[in-house]
């Protein structure tokens, strides 16, 4: 997979501080998702798409806008009056007869100013055969309704090698479409997940658990009583418990309920609030801050094992990190990000320093167990990310199809998806070997042939088939535009490596309007 | 056009014809007509026609502001209750909870606002203002500081600026009633 | 007319497949063939809400599948910050009106295609004007105007003619999330059954913000909550005035400073006064989790939501395949995540619910004997019932102000205050929500 290269002059400034340059008001709501990070890798990815179809154009249209470096479109052919029809980036009977590429990336590139778009008239056939280095040096590959021969032939290409680009290929048939990522491995760092990284309450580190017994609760004044920080109200308690207790946190259900009960006895006026919040937090006094199993498989990755100084960074951090939790106190590396929480300004602001300072401490540790230098700024993000990073393994195109025990596990857990992964499959072959009507019969049979003999086909089967067979040709303009909003956004993940992209095939029945993944 | 009015007439329910009266209003006048209010508060409509404006006195019969009459504006947008109205005291008032602009830390009216609850539910809560003004979490942080830590103090500042006189150099209205 | 010179051979090839020929979902009444086509093509009017993220890709999507008479209203003019995805507006457009631009850009881009545009606010239009469309497409940004607008169609539906009956499509967006759903007037859960599934913004208790701010948001807030009225009076905040956020984000800035509070950006600012932050953790949001629905378009991929949308649009006017029942909502931050489901109609939503009783009374009757009526009807069971019409309050019980105000009324005749088939609603403490009662004269 080829890393976004890492080239910061090619960003303008998007300042953070002061009034924003027009680039970064233009851009201000997608860099509230992916940041300025995501969007230089973006502005220095160079997007290959195969044919000018109106899939295509809606899928680079959400590309182009965000602003994606260069694109290229690979079509050789040129505009017919069914394209003129559903295509937005055409204009209507004007562009008939002109090439779909050319027109498509002229009228692609009025929307943003910054993209270069490149129109490629070559034959993709030829192009397989000759000049195979062609596809590689793309940042990533789109494919829409490529014929099977060629498809394969690319996606063996483009799989041969861990580090070409990912192929997302794409079929869709009327009402009903599919598409599936190939990639051998993507890692994600921001993964943007929702779930909070612990703050150790449990494994109080000294400053923290010094403040908190530093403080003598019943001689405050009432105020500030009421607003001790829970996390404070925590340390507190349960430090107190282990005293009493061996040194062990509430274990059983009884004592856990003494101990919340415990919590709010400590109010000196019913509505404290502080001490509700920490009533209801009380868990994670007993929810033992550890290596989250997520985080403690990937240190199983065979990657960590073989590390050379070449190895890519995430698995030398990777390393680094799973070193780290071999050490007392056999976590990850404390984050300062802290909740907000009732709390007066100078006990927060007081907490977060702590916090900070401890975080801090963490990290330089962290940095000392590195095999290889690695920017500061990488190392910041890893550490503060930690607890949700993810690796991602991928399997190459058609893989599915050509294992029969993959089929029929695939029919029994999500039968309406892939049925109409089946009947898609089935149509592109047919398109192949026949020209005229597609009938439902053709596509049954030719579905039968991919599956082992006497396989049932699920109840659903003869919904999704008969809808291919209605409209076999048929790139709606709806359909098209789901497709473009949905694979622009997965490849928008693949290329700033942030949240999680697909890792599968996802298919979309828009009849019923639902979407599933195999 | 998919034909759905032969689904409309299989259906057993009569149809239904909805009055234009917006959702927002037809919910201000239930609230208002079921309004459970006792003695100390009383609304008053300017303009009787118009439910999504009016004022509420109140005159509390207990506690430290005893014998002041407190005057709070309520507007009601035509969000509501999506939305919750909107309350301002229309007076200066000497009070921990209520600023010198007229904004009134009422958890209700901000942060747990939600649908289910209902007007009165906010002047119930407006009058506990009155009887168990919070020193901890203050809007005026003077008066505050002076009720938790020199409640003797905080009163006498109470009872003048209730008569209209200033304390510590800010001018209070006089709401004293008797 | 217009359309021999501009339906060339093969124009719609692509749409034809699916309406020459039913597909296994296909309702058995679907006309397949010409029938449908004239219907789609020279007879449908279909009506847009919004021309903003939601809009733009609507207008491009209808356009496209063949609806020739579109009509998009949209009070916004273009902001930069539109541009990376409103589609249809470039640079030398901002500052001009979203729905003019809008309708321009396609009319040059798809020939054939009309579309009206309007520059304003829905709450311009009257009945009959809505009664024109076949369709609604809603891609707003508002609570309100939606709820304006839904209510709007649902109170629309005659029984007397079918062709009241206006679906409502509705599409939202936030970040990588989008929802379509559809809505059939008085048959189907409608935008207001599931206001209470609404996320409301984030919101600071008012004595943080003021006295213990902790978060570089409790800064933005003080500054625009408590600290812009102080200092401005009156004058209103407009989050999209350059000048006035500046103002804000200064004042913020050193609040954060004199607090030691660290994180006041300009885009933060913005983010919280403008609503736009995808998320902020708060301490309310740590002790209560909610499911919720989406209710900004101010995110980045308003493709998959808007198409859902015009493909139920698609669906509905043609019945070439069978549409949604009745939300869709997709979640694109952890793989693709999807999930259709019927959203259930409320018996006391106070839009689409309630009750509705018929009364037939002499022109004569006074209200008060028309309250009488309504209190000895043994299947209503109500007690003290408040009444009004959407113009004036008839009775209300309480409080004493308003029950004397309107008090002279009781004796006054029904027909004085309603008109022949008007509107009263009811109102009364036993009832769940209303009552509304249509009134004739005998």
């Amino acid at each position: 997979m080829v890393e976004a290269q890492d080239i910061p002059t090619a960003t303008t400034s998007i300042v953070a501080d002061g009034q924003p340059d027009s680039k970064t008001r233009r851009y201000d709501r997608q860099l509230r998702l992916w940041a300025a990070t995501g969007q230089s890798a973006l502005e220095n990815a160079h997007i290959l798409v195969i044919s000018g179809s109106a899939t295509s154009t809606s899928i680079l249209k959400n590309l182009v806008l965000p602003g994606v470096g260069k694109f290229t479109i690979l079509d050789h052919a040129n505009v017919t009056p069914e394209d003129a029809g559903n295509n937005f980036f055409l204009e209507g009977s004007s562009s008939i007869g002109k090439s779909r590429a050319e027109e498509a990336v002229r009228l692609l590139g009025e929307l943003n100013d910054g993209v270069v778009g490149i129109a490629d008239t070559s034959n993709v056939e030829e192009l397989l055969e000759k000049d195979t280095s062609y596809f590689t040096s793309f940042t990533i590959v789109i494919a829409h309704n490529l014929e099977p021969k060629l498809l394969e032939t690319l996606a063996t290409l483009l799989w041969s090698d861990d580090s070409f680009p990912p192929l997302v290929t794409v079929r869709s048939a009327g009402f009903l479409a599919e598409f599936f990522v190939q990639f051998h491995e993507h890692t994600v760092v921001e993964s943007h997940s929702e779930t909070a990284p612990s703050l150790r309450i449990d494994k109080a580190f000294p400053a923290l658990l010094d403040y908190s017994l530093s403080l003598d609760f019943s001689a405050m004044d009432p105020t500030d009583h009421t607003h001790i920080p829970y996390v404070i109200i925590l340390v507190r308690a349960l430090e107190d418990w282990k005293k009493a207790h061996d040194g062990k946190a509430p274990q059983t259900y009884h004592e856990k309920k003494t101990f919340k009960a415990a919590v709010l006895d400590l109010k000196v006026k019913f509505d404290e609030e502080n001490f509700d919040e920490a009533e209801s937090q009380a868990y994670r006094c007993w929810t033992e801050t550890g290596v989250p199993s997520e985080i403690a498989t990937l240190f199983q990755d065979p990657r960590l094992s073989s590390l050379t100084p070449t190895s890519p960074p995430f698995f030398h951090l990777l390393s680094a990190l799973q070193k780290f939790t071999l050490e007392h106190p056999y976590t990850l590396p404390l984050t300062s990000t802290l909740p907000d929480m009732k709390a007066s300004t100078t006990s927060y602001i007081h907490l977060q320093k702590l916090y900070k300072a401890r975080a801090e401490e963490e990290k330089e540790r962290f940095k000392t167990l590195l095999a290889v230098p690695i920017d500061d700024s990488v190392v910041d993000s890893f550490v503060k990310n930690a607890h949700a990073l993810k690796v991602l393994r991928g399997r190459k195109w058609g893989t599915l199809d050509a294992d029969h025990s993959l089929l029929i596990n695939a029919l029994a857990s999500s039968p309406k998806q892939t049925a109409i992964h089946l009947s898609l499959s089935a149509l592109s072959a047919l398109t192949v070997k026949q020209s005229g009507d597609i009938s439902v019969e053709a596509l049954t049979a030719e579905v039968r042939s991919l599956l082992p003999p006497s396989s049932e086909l699920p109840e659903e089967f003869s919904d999704a088939v008969g809808e291919v067979a209605r409209a076999p040709t048929a790139d709606l303009p709806n359909t098209a535009a789901l497709l473009g909003g949905l694979i622009a956004q997965e490849v928008i993940k693949v290329i700033t490596k942030q949240y999680v992209p697909i890792s599968s095939y996802c298919t979309i029945d828009l009849v019923d309007t639902w979407t599933g993944v195999i | 056009m998919i034909k759905i009015w032969s689904m409309k007439k299989n259906e057993d329910a009569a149809a239904k014809k909805k009055p234009k009266t917006s959702a927002a209003q037809i919910r201000v006048q239930k609230d208002l007509t079921e309004l459970d209010l006792p003695s100390t508060m009383k609304t008053n409509f300017p303009d009787p026609a118009d439910l999504l404006n009016f004022t509420l006195t109140i005159t509390p019969d207990e506690g430290m502001y005893k014998g002041g009459a407190f005057v709070f504006s309520f507007a009601i947008n035509t969000n509501y209750p999506h939305d919750p109205p909107k309350v301002k005291c229309t007076q200066t008032i000497y009070h921990p909870n209520v600023d010198l602009e007229g904004n009134v830390c009422l958890n209700i009216l901000r942060e747990d606002w939600k649908p289910v609850l209902s007007l009165n539910s906010v002047m119930v809560g407006l009058q506990y203002l009155f009887l168990e003004p919070n020193a901890d979490d203050p809007l005026n942080k003077d008066a505050a500081q002076e009720m938790s830590r020199n409640r003797d103090a905080f009163l006498q500042n109470v009872k003048y600026s209730m008569q209209g006189r200033s304390v510590k150099g800010v001018q209070f209205d006089k709401v004293l009633v008797r | 007319m217009g359309s021999q010179f501009t339906d060339w051979q093969g124009r719609y090839y692509h749409i034809d497949q699916v309406l020459d020929k039913p597909g296994p979902r296909t309702d058995p009444a679907f006309l397949a063939g010409d029938g449908v086509k004239d219907f789609l093509r020279n007879q449908a009017k279909i009506l847009v809400i919004g021309a903003g993220g939601l809009g733009c890709e609507i207008l491009a999507n209808l356009a496209l599948t063949g609806f020739k008479d579109i009509h998009v209203i949209d009070m916004d003019t273009i902001d930069i910050s539109n541009l990376n995805r409103q589609f249809l507006f470039r640079t030398k457009d901002v500052g001009k009106p979203k729905a003019t631009v809008a309708a321009e850009f396609i009319m040059k881009r798809v020939p054939g295609v009309k579309v009206t545009p309007y520059f304003g606010k829905i709450q311009d239009k009257d009945d009959d004007y809505y009664l024109q469309f076949n369709l609604v497409i809603c891609g707003l940004d508002s609570v309100e105007a939606r709820r304006w607008m839904n209510a709007t169609l649902v109170n629309l539906v005659d029984p007397e003619n079918p062709e009241s009956l206006k679906p409502l499509i509705d599409g939202g967006t936030e970040g990588f999330k989008g929802q379509a759903r559809v809505i059939l007037p008085t048959i189907t859960s409608c935008y207001e059954c599931s206001l209470d599934m609404l996320n409301k913004p984030t919101a600071f208790p008012i004595c943080t913000i003021a006295n213990t701010p902790r978060l570089p948001e409790h800064c933005i807030e003080w500054a625009s909550v408590l600290e812009w009225p102080r200092v401005k009076g009156d004058k209103k905040l407009d989050t999209d005035d350059p000048e006035h956020i500046g103002w804000l984000y200064t004042a913020a800035s050193a609040r954060a400073k004199e607090f030691n509070i660290e994180g006041v950006t300009w885009s933060l600012t913005q983010g919280v006064v403008k609503n736009i932050i995808p998320a902020i953790a708060s301490t309310n949001a740590i002790i209560s989790g909610k499911s919720r629905t989406l209710e900004t378009t101010e995110s980045v991929d308003n493709t998959h939501p808007a198409a859902a949308c015009c493909n139920e649009a698609f669906k509905i006017a043609t019945s070439s395949a069978a549409y949604l029942n009745n939300y869709f909502m997709l979640i694109g931050t952890d793989g693709v995540y999807s999930y259709t489901f019927e959203h259930e109609k409320r018996d006391d939503c106070p839009v689409c619910g309630g009750e509705s009783l018929e009364l037939s009374i002499s022109s004569e009757f006074t209200v008060e004997q028309l309250i009488e009526l309504l209190v000895e009807k043994q299947d209503i069971q109500i007690k003290k019932p408040s009444l009004s019409t959407p113009t004036t309050q008839i009775y209300l019980q309480a409080p004493p102000q308003l029950e004397e105000a309107t008090r002279p009324n009781l004796t006054k005749k029904v027909s004085e205050l309603v008109p022949p088939e008007g509107e009263v609603t009811v109102t009364a403490s036993t009832l769940p929500f209303n009552l509304s009662l249509r009134v004739t004269y005998t």
